[in-house]
């Protein structure tokens, strides 16, 4: 079963990985955010190891997003961000796991500070007959 | 051939690119000086040769590298030893399938190995079939093959009393392979390659070696009782045909009698297993003329059995429908209860689908619709949830 971890965060500036960027972050001792780089590198490696590692991307700024609306006459390009939101979406993380028991296992550790970090399965184009 | 050289050197890389150059010299010199007797035993000699070379070569370069690769003293390549049970007519392919599937590998990476190097399909072929970037894939075969040679995992058959838990392992790795390819063949149409074909070819290569093990028997039966609804099972636009609506008459007739003949075989012989069990509760649909006229009695006893030797909730549901089927709906409904109470299932739209079901059979239409619309919002599989979307927006369902 593959979900996505999404990061949902709000650095400014924007950088990666956000939670050096963001106002918790950067409230945190600089031994705080190596620790924290050691874990996160120890839990990637475990997940290529096992197999579980997909695939993952950081974003860029969501000021420099396109976005495209739809009409009946056509479309209509605007520059970003797509929301004023408090968080944006920074970067995910593609996983393909045993249950959802691991994949919230796995999901929980990448909560950091200054953000908002979503799990959401991924759909499937197959199905049982049962 | 790839089993062959494997046993004389255990290194994976090395023996998969001898294989290719032996390959290459046969396609160079076949249509010159014509083919050999025997092209096998040609192809396995040339490929021998180049690997003593390689391995001559690497020698000198650096014995250090040497070290971790997987090599296997000769006094090890004498098979078996006289402690091991008689497994008959054994060739490599087992001792290949056992290696790839050694407990120092996670499942992903034991299923990933065993279908490229006992399959011997390639690295993009997997990747597809499993829907993942080709360089994932490729990373998670080098990473097992790594770690095989690290835990210094042997070519060899494991002792007599570890070799029912690797029997175990192999037959749940197949399992896996079956399923994946069972379950995803809707959205499949695009790829050329069949998971199942693939899982019955190795599962048949297991069970000639293994025919006293019920279990392997029984996962064999299972397969080929399930693969012969193939057909009834999609719709030409790829929509999924549930179980008791599929056109039977499209259900392949001899794939059945032999999975009906084996699980038969099997059921008597000694201790029964889930596998077994789950080919049994096949056979019974199989051999029903219709939904309606499946001895459900037989499939709600298959199930207490199955729920007593391997629970868990996905045992229940269909427990629950058989019983439901057998002493009408309430009785089913109110096996779900404590599945309904149970938070750790509050993600598991198959309950919910069930509970629908239960309802609906119950004449509850409202309570059914709301039951279909959690269902539909908690799939995902894009097919099942469209077929449930539609059964919580029918007015009146049926």
């Amino acid at each position: 079963m593959k979900y996505v971890i999404l990061i949902h965060a709000n650095p400014d500036p924007w950088g990666h990985p956000t939670s050096r960027y963001t106002a918790e972050g950067r409230a945190l001792p600089a031994v705080y955010h190596d620790e924290a780089d050691r874990q996160f590198d120890a839990l990637l490696e475990e997940l290529s190891a096992s197999g579980e590692f997909v695939t993952a991307e950081a974003l860029a700024d969501p000021a420099s997003s396109t976005l495209y609306g739809w009409s009946p006459e056509g479309q209509l390009a605007t520059d970003g961000p797509y929301a004023e939101a408090k968080e944006q979406l920074a970067g995910f993380f593609l996983i393909d796991c045993a249950s959802r028991e691991r994949a919230e296992e796995i999901a929980a550790q990448f909560a950091q500070p200054g953000g908002v970090v979503e799990l959401r399965p991924v759909m499937w184009p197959g199905g049982d007959d049962q | 051939m790839l089993a062959a050289l494997l046993r004389h050197t255990g290194d994976f890389e090395a023996a998969e690119d001898a294989v290719q150059e032996a390959l290459l010299a046969a396609a160079r010199q076949w249509p010159a000086d014509g083919t050999p007797d025997n092209p096998k035993a040609w192809l396995i000699r040339v490929a021998s040769r180049r690997l003593l070379d390689q391995r001559r070569a690497d020698q000198a370069r650096t014995d250090r590298e040497l070290r971790v690769t997987l090599r296997t003293p000769p006094e090890e390549l004498l098979v078996p030893a006289a402690d091991l049970p008689d497994l008959g007519d054994r060739d490599d392919s087992l001792a290949l399938l056992l290696l790839c599937c050694h407990p120092a590998l996670t499942r992903p990476s034991q299923v990933a190995l065993t279908l490229r190097a006992v399959a011997g399909l390639s690295t993009v072929q997997i990747a597809r079939a499993f829907l993942v970037p080709e360089a994932t894939m490729a990373q998670r075969i080098a990473r097992a093959k790594a770690r095989l040679a690290h835990a210094g995992a042997r070519f060899t058959l494991p002792s007599a009393e570890q070799l029912p838990g690797r029997v175990a392992a192999v037959a749940h790795v197949l399992y896996l392979i079956f399923t994946e390819g069972h379950t995803t063949s809707a959205g499949r149409s695009l790829t050329d390659l069949s998971l199942t074909g693939e899982a019955i070819h190795l599962t048949r290569q297991l069970h000639r070696q293994l025919s006293a093990v019920g279990e392997v028997t029984g996962l064999l039966a299972l397969m080929l009782l399930t693969d012969a609804r193939r057909s009834a099972r999609t719709r030409p636009d790829g929509s999924l045909v549930p179980l008791a609506e599929q056109d039977r008459s499209q259900w392949d007739r001899a794939q059945i009698a032999e999975g009906v003949r084996l699980v038969e075989a099997a059921l008597p012989a000694g201790p029964v297993g889930p596998y077994q069990l789950q080919a049994a509760i096949a056979a019974v649909h199989a051999e029903a003329p219709s939904a309606a006229g499946t001895d459900w009695a037989q499939i709600e006893t298959l199930y207490r059995m199955l729920d007593a030797i391997a629970p868990g909730p996905a045992v229940t549901l269909n427990h629950a429908v058989a019983v439901a089927m057998v002493d009408g709906p309430a009785a089913g409904l109110a096996m779900l209860q404590p599945l309904l109470e149970d938070r750790r299932l509050r993600h598991h739209h198959r309950l919910h689908a069930v509970h629908a079901h239960l309802l609906e059979m119950a004449g509850k239409d409202a309570e059914a619709r709301a039951a279909y619309a959690t269902a539909a919002r908690l799939a995902t599989s894009i097919p099942e949830q469209r077929y449930l979307n539609a059964k919580a927006s029918r007015r009146s369902p049926r």
